[in-house]
């Protein structure tokens, strides 16, 4: 276990040479060349064990280049439908907006017979989506449809899947990119950008700031450059020198903007990208950083560079790269000797950035890998210092169960602390209860904040571990907020009053592997098996209470109605056993109820529960 | 006997041997008639050398069934030890490899020589070329596996050295070996840049047309070596790409584990791509170009140096990595008469660096990759393993200053449960009820320690230890205790809370991995088969037979795990793993005794125990 004494080692430009060096890269360009040489939007071809869905950028440019309006730059929020699990209800910030143009297309690609055959051809597979430019908005659209679809149900979803992008134009807005995050699907998407392409920038810019004119120009030079690959390349774009320049200039600053004012952009990159130079590769997966990356590479090395290269050969940028990384180096790329493992290593992934050391840029670039670093503490060293802290937070749950034990025959565990008066062992209970749940606290917090590995919700040890602290404690909780008058100020406990945690650990509890067992309790239960029964009970006390109050007939009944249920369903309880003893104990709140409730019933005169009717 | 390590060996260059060893490799090759020469020496000691001829047929190096990188699980029967212990997952070896040894140990006369040699208390040494290198491993794992059998501790531990040989086992080979204490035995030769050591690193499966032309360029018995033919030198070009470009793969992604980063794209990846599972043990000893010698015993950075190391500032001769596979005997001879001592043990886990970085390592680190010409990129990524090997040391000097504290939470333990004998009570009953501040106080000691030996094994899980940790004699004896004496208070607590009517039995569903990885340890320092030490699950056993038989179940359904445990209970009582508290009376046991139907009881191998329990009842 790696002490947490800030980053050792630099990686982001090791998993970018690792990125590179597989075979899946090459291959994933070699689809999309096939797909664009097709006159399908898409193109599936099987290799090894993998299905790869390349997407045609020729079919796709040729939607969207044709009009010079800037219609290209507009986007548009996507409703409830195929990409639901991405908008969330408790979502009160913004809607979900996607580039229009490529939706528009995805959505029509959607509905056709083709698209419906992939689904059943991708089914239990490998898959890799891929594209390059607008085919890759779509690819990214394709795989985001077929991730949803596997929240829904896993059979029809692809059994593992990846989507590779070359060189796309960017797709949402940022509650695209926390979508993605709170689903943990970053590591899905890897966006591959060359150090000088625009395309993947190019939405940045506000729409109708460029030329519309030179816009279209651009997009339908691309289309053609990769209709016809074999034209001689000087024939179809025709930039001047002070055209190019000025693009350059002009789309730099918008990253820029982007990058460092709150709402430069509407877009935001999502998913993680590999930054792509002829040096080498970087991988990086914090938005934030990406889009300053994005700037910084951009402006560094500024000089010369073809509008048409950096978008469309990235086959060719593959092949250098991996060249780059096989060849021996004899020179440290920084003159002086580094100051420790981590300070080279950002010299080195500086260095595949395309980003020279004495660049303006360098400073920054180094800060941004320093923040993408800090992002990526290990969850599972995470996941294993809290399982160290669990054990030692026990023995406060042994002195509960402990106390629990000592109190069950008289009022029971609830009862008797609920009537605590000032004494010390009621206030060590007291003390470890609130240990208890700032460390549960912490625990979700610590989920919440996606620091802790992605299975963590399913592991055995953490569900039973947080499942039998509810049943244990939460009962407290409902004890102190009755005996506290909470429930006066806010209303009940069980709508007003419960921890989210306790939410939470419900949720676990009801989605874990259950084992069923068909064997029926001996004896009652260690613990109550619905934590929430001392809530209830204290409603159906109150109810007891309006009854005896009241007596206008149309309440009455509602009133009466609630009690009989509850108390069915307090019986079932116990005669599964599913309660724990203290429930009966003499002088706890739910005998003391049981009491009452029949002798009101008998007061009513209804001698069984189907009288009710009647009333 | 002390273990005569190889390195030792090397390291005092008992060059005589190292000339004998690989001149014989060399001539093995070449002999028609046997699989293996074998040559004695009766000076320095004697010592017997198994010489093993490799194979230039691709069918013998690679086979598609085991597609892309040829590994599967290794034969448990020869080699039991090579294995996860816990999970009892075989390690995966090249399977043509393991095929040719199999085949030599049954259609040869190397059974009956190494016998004889052990018999005259010979020093066995094995070695070989190319893949006869890789069969002589194979060889010296099946006689370690043997003289653990024979078990009388008196051998000469036998040692194995290569040269040039390809990678043949995966990370549980390895860690198997560093386990049972034999890595110190293998000693891989390896030129810098041979690159038939990296082949396994690319996926063969796909490349065997490639390697046959390869192999019968290489071969020493044919002499192709000398024609310079366009296609060929196309050919090796190409093949020395690919594998180099698989060798980065698996570099870049070992430094991504050993760096400690974490993303889960790794995860990711490996659904979609194969990573070759070849992994280097032992200590290699790197021949470098400028005549020096460079030993290295930590895995993670050979395997980074078979990357580093291969990598060339301009490809302009592709004959080179073939050529150097066939210089062995010449290089390392002409080596050895000015070489003096190998260097030092540089990339140990020692505490020669700190995680920040010292200027004055830096001339160290400069003459380190100067001998092996490697390029400056590389030091970081074998500093990176250095420093993830030394973490594994750190860990464990927590952990084992964690000893005491466990020892005397369990001395705490032993004393409850003397006490519960005084009060007439057996501990795990006395638990089960929990009336008393004793009970209170040892439950919370039960916590303490669970929370001890989590760590630990949350540790071994990810490798966060040494692999040697599992075979420690002191921890394995630790384990043992604490597994005999806490389980039972876990089966009480589980029993007592009534789990097993909502989660199921202990057995299947409530037992901790602690119990289950010290169990383990136990058994296999007693070299007992999985599963053949449960006396610490006793009580769930008789748990789970009363809750079927309260259910109502009927005897004959139970009768055949009656019979089984009272058949343990007696050996366990014999042996004195179950202490006789366990028949003090109302305790669970003899209350689920009393519970057995009549007739059984008679007959039952351990009436004669309890009818002396019942009367004294």
């Amino acid at each position: 276990m790696r002490e947490e004494e800030g980053p050792m080692f630099e990686t982001s430009h090791v998993l970018g040479g690792l990125l590179v060096s597989t075979p899946i890269l090459p291959c994933a360009w070699k689809q999309c060349m096939l797909a664009n040489s097709t006159n399908t939007a898409f193109f599936v071809q099987q290799v090894d064990d993998v299905v790869y869905v390349g997407f045609s950028a020729v079919q796709a440019m040729s939607s969207v280049a044709g009009v010079p309006d800037g219609r290209f730059f507009s986007t548009m929020p996507v409703g409830h439908g195929l990409f639901s699990p991405l908008v969330r209800e408790e979502d009160d910030g913004e809607p979900l907006l996607f580039h229009a143009s490529s939706l528009h297309l995805f959505m029509a690609l959607c509905n056709s017979p083709q698209f419906q055959m992939l689904a059943n051809e991708v089914q239990n597979k490998a898959v890799i989506f891929t594209g390059h430019s607008v085919g890759g908005s779509l690819a990214s659209l394709a795989a985001l449809y077929f991730l949803c679809l596997a929240s829904y149900s896993n059979s029809l979803a692809p059994a593992s899947l990846l989507c590779v992008t070359f060189g796309s134009p960017l797709l949402g807005n940022e509650a695209l990119a926390l979508a993605i995050l709170r689903e943990r699907w970053g590591d899905k998407f890897c966006h591959l950008v060359a150090q000088h392409d625009i395309m993947p920038r190019l939405l940045f810019c506000p729409p109708n700031s460029i030329d519309p004119q030179l816009v279209a120009h651009m997009l339908q030079s691309w289309q053609l450059a990769m209709r016809y690959p074999h034209l001689v390349k000087n024939t179809i774009m025709q930039f001047s020198d002070e055209e190019k320049e000025g693009l350059f200039q002009f789309v730099a600053m918008h990253v820029d903007k982007a990058a460092t004012e709150t709402h430069g952009s509407l877009y935001k990159p999502f998913g993680s990208y590999v930054m792509c130079s002829k040096e080498g590769a970087v991988y990086v997966d914090n938005s934030d950083v990406v889009l300053r990356l994005l700037y910084l590479t951009f402006a560094a090395g500024c000089g010369n560079h073809s509008v048409e290269d950096e978008h469309l050969f990235y086959g060719d940028l593959l092949l250098t790269i991996t060249q780059q990384l096989l060849v021996k180096k004899q020179f440290f790329i920084q003159e002086e000797a580094p100051k420790s493992y981590y300070s080279a290593g950002v010299q080195q992934a500086l260095g595949a950035l395309g980003i020279g050391f004495q660049d303006m840029e360098a400073v920054e670039a180094q800060e941004c890998l320093r923040i993408s670093k800090r992002m990526w503490q290990n969850p599972n060293l995470k996941c294993a210092n809290l399982a160290i802290k669990l054990a030692k937070v026990t023995p406060c749950r042994a002195q509960i169960e402990w106390y629990k034990a000592s109190c069950d025959d008289d009022m029971g565990y609830y009862d008797t602390y609920k009537q605590r008066k000032a004494s010390k062992r009621e206030f060590k209970v007291n003390i470890n209860r609130i240990k208890l749940a700032q460390f549960w606290n912490e625990v979700i917090n610590m989920l919440q904040d996606n620091l802790l590995p992605s299975d963590f919700d399913k592991k055995g040890k953490w569900v039973n571990a947080s499942q039998f602290y509810m049943l244990l404690v939460e009962p407290l909780d409902i004890a102190e907020y009755y005996k506290t008058g909470m429930h006066k100020r806010k209303g009940h406990y069980i709508s007003h009053g419960r921890e989210r945690r306790y939410q939470v650990f419900d949720k676990w509890w009801k989605t874990r592997n259950k084992y069923t067992v068909d064997t029926k309790r001996s004896k009652y239960a260690g613990l109550t098996q619905d934590s929430c029964f001392w809530a209830k009970v204290e409603e159906a006390r109150e109810w007891v209470e309006e009854v005896k109050r009241g007596r206008d007939a149309t309440g009455l009944t509602d009133l009466c109605q609630k009690l009989i249920s509850f108390e069915f369903y307090a019986k079932e309880l116990i005669s599964r056993k599913e309660v724990s003893i203290d429930v009966l104990a003499p002088r706890s709140s739910y005998t003391l109820w049981n009491a009452e409730w029949n002798s009101l019933k008998a007061e009513l005169g209804f001698k069984s529960n189907l009288d009710i009717g009647f009333l | 006997m002390m273990p005569i390590s190889a390195s030792a060996a090397a390291a005092s260059m008992d060059k005589v041997l190292l000339h004998h060893c690989v001149s014989l490799s060399m001539k093995a090759h070449h002999s028609s008639t046997s699989p293996f020469l074998l040559h004695s020496l009766s000076a320095p000691s004697p010592c017997s050398i198994f010489a093993f001829a490799g194979s230039w047929s691709a069918d013998d190096w690679i086979d598609g069934d085991h597609a892309p990188f040829g590994a599967s699980d290794i034969d448990s029967l020869l080699f039991p030890s090579l294995k996860n212990l816990v999970s009892d997952v075989p390690a995966a070896v090249n399977m043509p490899f393991l095929r040719s040894f199999q085949l030599i140990l049954e259609a040869s006369r190397l059974q009956a020589e190494v016998s004889k040699a052990v018999a005259e208390k010979k020093q066995i040494v094995f070695t070989g070329h190319s893949s006869g290198g890789a069969i002589s491993v194979l060889a010296a794992i099946w006689l370690l596996e043997k003289h653990l059998k024979t078990d009388n501790g008196n051998h000469n531990v036998p040692f194995c050295i290569t040269f040039g040989s390809p990678l043949i086992g995966d990370n549980l080979f390895c860690q198997a070996l560093q386990r049972e204490d034999w890595s110190s035995c293998f000693l891989h030769f390896v030129m810098t840049m041979d690159i038939v050591p990296r082949i396994p690193l690319a996926p063969l499966a796909s490349l065997k047309e490639e390697l046959q032309s390869i192999l019968q360029f290489i071969c020493p018995k044919s002499s192709c070596l000398s024609s310079n033919s366009f296609e060929i030198s196309q050919l090796l070009s190409r093949f020395y790409f690919t594998v180099l470009r698989n060798a980065l793969t698996i570099s870049n992604h070992q430094s991504c584990l050993s760096m400690g980063c974490a993303t889960s794209l790794l995860g990711n990846l490996s659904g979609f791509i194969k990573f070759s599972p070849y992994k280097p043990f032992g200590t290699y000893v790197f021949c470098c170009n400028n005549g020096r010698l460079v030993s290295v015993k930590n895995s993670d950075a050979i395997l980074q140096m078979l990357f580093y190391c291969l990598r060339e500032e301009k490809a302009d001769d592709p004959y080179r990595s073939f050529k150097e596979h066939l210089q062995y005997e010449s290089k390392l001879k002409s080596y050895l008469e000015v070489q003096n001592v190998v260097h030092g043990d540089y990339l140990q886990a020692n505490e020669l660096f700190s995680s920040e970085m010292n200027p004055d390592e830096m001339p160290l680190v400069e003459t380190f990759l100067n001998d092996l010409d490697m390029g400056k990129d590389a030091w970081l990524h074998l500093h990176a393993a250095a420093e993830w090997e030394m973490q594994k040391f750190r860990n464990q000097k927590r952990i084992d200053a964690n000893y005491s504290k466990i020892q005397e939470a369990l001395n705490a333990l032993d004393n409850y449960r003397a006490m519960c004998e005084l009060r007439g009570l057996c501990y795990y009953d006395a638990f089960k009820l929990q009336r008393d501040t004793e009970d209170f106080n040892a439950n919370v000691k039960r916590l303490e320690l669970a929370g001890l030996w989590d760590e630990i094994i949350e540790m071994l899980s990810r490798f966060e230890l040494p692999d040697r940790f599992e075979g420690r004699n002191d921890w394995v004896k630790l384990g043992t205790r604490y597994c005999l004496l806490v389980e039972p208070l876990d089966i009480a607590n589980y029993y007592r809370h009534s789990k097993n009517e909502d989660t199921g039995p202990y057995m299947v569903k409530g037992r901790p991995r602690r119990y289950k990885f010290t169990q383990r340890w136990g058994e296999h320092a007693q070299r007992m088969p999985k599963g053949s030490s449960l006396e610490s699950c006793f009580w769930a056993m008789v748990e789970e037979i009363s809750a079927d038989m309260n259910n109502k179940k009927p005897f004959v359904e139970v009768k055949e795990r009656v019979l089984e445990l009272e058949k343990n209970v007696s050996a366990w009582l014999d042996s004195g793993k179950l202490g006789s508290d366990v028949l003090l009376g109302g305790s669970t046991f003899v209350k689920w005794w009393m519970a057995l139907p009549k007739q059984h009881k008679l007959s039952s191998c351990i009436a004669r125990i309890m009818s002396r329990v019942e009367k004294s009842g």
